[in-house]
């Protein structure tokens, strides 16, 4: 994203390999191939939820590579008079200096502005609410606080951003909630003697009677919850670098330099079959004629949908394998 | 398309030291010496200040000279001091470096070497056009961009430093100028040792230029007749931007050299062109396709190979 430095010469040498035919990238890899991915969730045992994600990191000795952090802090709220029921979702992206050194101390917080915007108008979509961060309707409902920070950048930000907010997401657990009522020593003195049971029991039926819950308490402390509702709609985002008539994908800080214009479009997923268009972007100074746009936007779909099977993928095998050593400490204690 | 793995996790046992290893009495000087190479690292204790005086990568403590990198001791006399294994660019006069412009500055430019300072390129350093002895003119001055731009990459030696320890640059060599057909790799300096030459030809067709500096530039092979002789010293193709037609062979085997680069960079591997030339011979035997290159088991196969090469 920060601009990197690149000559003309490069530039050219990078434009034409993506157009020549068969196409070459400077690593070998094809068009649409993605450097490796790695992820980890759960790596934050503080938070509620928490992922791990690096694309192109050298496996040997952990260089190099778009690295982010992401993790779910839930808080509790007090709804306002006329704010809205059912908890909020607040993201923010954080760019760690040390991934951007060329860059001044005002022009990191742009950076750090703008990605926060896509992500939270993003992630905050009505559309996306997950239903059960209600703890006391109308008092009290849990905040939804997604972090995540930037610790090295090699190209390709917004895809790594969406990717590990998404397995963020997957992994956060909402702590399962009681709600209390408190009752005036006053009613219980006078239910003595000849107790008329119709007065004191409450029936399920009954839908007169307005909710006295003041207050909520965890039924058991140590439970990490419920999972956070909706998490197969966590959208996907795909960044398709243009350069002329082509597209590519996964591009590197050189190649992102090398190319004019990207098209970010975010795909949500309810089902496999119908994905929804969440968020669409364009960055960067070219024009985009209305036919392109359309052909790109049906790829960006074919694209997403492969990601988010992959990636769906990977969180369940994270998901076991977590479960796996959890199950092997506990044999271990015994 | 996709590839999802995992973050390489520590064995189990990693962190757990052998029982036997806590009762044995640890003499840290035999432990540590291999192969005559005396390694140390931060915090150990070198020697007494009383006898020695301490040097770069080095502090006294309690009348001790305790190393504060990792690195090899080194001893002059009575000065002791710690080279780094991890560490910037050290120049010396007289280097080859690939530099990139960062700015232009009245009669000189910022050259960006992978130093601890940005290194300083004289507009009286360059080769001019219009002949090799050509003096410079006032209108020189004002076109400096003509010649070198923001961005633009360029291979130089250190002709001089200045009193901060500054490196100033010379291009003034029909070798040495802008750099184009390529691409460039970025390696730790350390691992770029000095050799007679610096500009290696593959027998792919490949060209480098390793930079001491730890840049690497791997360009299309360039015939040595085709390059400029003094009669012909043309601003527009020594100056150039504009990139000859590279063919696809060509263009895979320049992506070819840079993952085997990155892939013994990452393993701390020195560089040198038999170790180039043995890489590119493997990799040439291998199945697969140049990305493949820069998976963990490939780079793992190749090291090996190159270490048993000798």
């Amino acid at each position: 994203m920060a601009s990197t430095s690149i000559s003309k010469a490069e530039k050219s040498y990078i434009q034409a390999g993506l157009l020549a035919n068969p196409p070459r990238r400077a690593d070998g890899r094809s068009l649409h191939d993605f450097r490796v991915i790695s992820l980890e969730t759960g790596f934050a045992p503080l938070s509620n939820g928490s992922a791990h994600l690096s694309i192109g990191r050298n496996p040997h000795n952990g260089s190099g590579g778009t690295d982010i952090m992401a993790s779910v802090k839930l808080e509790v709220e007090s709804i306002e008079e006329d704010a809205s029921d059912g908890g909020r979702i607040v993201c923010n992206v954080s760019c760690s200096p040390s991934a951007y050194p060329h860059l001044t101390s005002g022009a990191l917080d742009d950076l750090q502005y703008d990605l926060t915007t896509v992500l939270h108008q993003t992630l905050s979509h009505p559309s996306l609410h997950p239903k059960n961060l209600s703890i006391i309707p109308r008092k009290k409902s849990w905040l939804l606080n997604l972090d995540l920070l930037v610790t090295a950048d090699a190209g390709n930000i917004y895809d790594a951003l969406f990717m590990a907010a998404r397995a963020a997401l997957w992994d956060t657990k909402v702590p399962r909630t009681r709600s209390v009522e408190y009752k005036s020593p006053k009613s219980l003195s006078s239910a003595s003697g000849d107790m008329d049971v119709d007065q004191d029991t409450t029936s399920g039926f009954d839908t007169r009677k307005v909710a006295h819950a003041t207050d909520f308490e965890l039924p058991d402390y140590w439970d990490e919850g419920e999972i956070l509702e909706g998490r197969e709609r966590w959208p996907v985002a795909i960044t398709l670098n243009l350069v002329k008539t082509i597209h590519f994908l996964d591009a590197t800080l050189q190649e992102e330099a090398s190319c004019a214009s990207r098209l970010l479009v975010v795909h949500s997923y309810e089902s496999p079959t119908s994905p929804t268009v969440q968020s669409m972007r364009m960055l960067g100074s070219e024009e985009l004629s209305i036919l392109h746009l359309k052909n790109l936007i049906k790829e960006a779909e074919s694209h997403t949908n492969t990601m988010f099977s992959s990636l769906t993928a990977k969180l369940e095998d994270e998901d076991f394998r977590r479960n796996q050593k959890a199950r092997e400490r506990f044999g271990k204690r015994r | 398309m996709f590839e999802f793995t995992s973050f390489r996790q520590p064995a189990d046992d990693y962190f757990v030291n052998n029982v036997e290893d806590v009762d044995m009495d640890v003499d840290d000087e035999d432990l540590f010496e291999t192969d005559g190479m005396n390694l140390t690292w931060p915090g150990k204790s070198l020697t007494s200040a009383q006898e020695y005086m301490r040097g770069h990568g080095t502090y006294v403590d309690n009348e001790e000279v305790i190393a504060s990198v990792s690195g090899l001791v080194e001893r002059v006399n009575k000065l002791i001091t710690v080279r780094a294994v991890r560490t910037r660019y050290n120049p010396e006069v007289g280097d080859l470096v690939v530099g990139r412009i960062t700015e232009v500055q009245p009669r000189r430019w910022k050259v960006d070497g992978n130093s601890r300072q940005d290194a300083v390129l004289m507009l009286s350093s360059v080769n001019l056009p219009g002949g090799v002895q050509r003096r410079k003119v006032e209108s020189d001055e004002l076109q400096m961009r003509s010649f070198f731009e923001e961005g633009d990459l360029l291979v130089a030696e250190v002709q001089a430093f200045f009193g901060d320890g500054t490196m100033s640059l010379h291009t003034r060599s029909l070798s040495y100028g802008k750099l184009r057909n390529g691409q460039l790799v970025t390696v730790p300096p350390i691992l770029i040792r000095r050799l007679k030459s610096h500009f290696i030809s593959l027998p792919c067709g490949v060209d480098l230029i390793l930079g001491l500096n730890g840049y690497i530039w791997v360009s299309k092979h360039i015939k040595e007749n085709e390059r400029e002789g003094e009669e012909a010293f043309d601003a527009e193709a020594v100056y150039s931007n504009r990139n000859d037609v590279i063919d696809d062979s060509t263009r895979l085997a320049i992506s070819r050299v840079t993952n085997l680069i990155n892939v013994l960079a990452s393993r701390s591997i020195p560089l040198t062109d038999t170790v180039l030339l043995d890489a590119y011979d493997w990799s040439l035997e291998q199945e697969g396709d140049v990305k493949d290159l820069l998976q963990e088991d490939a780079g793992d196969a190749l090291v090996a190979t190159i270490l048993a090469k000798g």
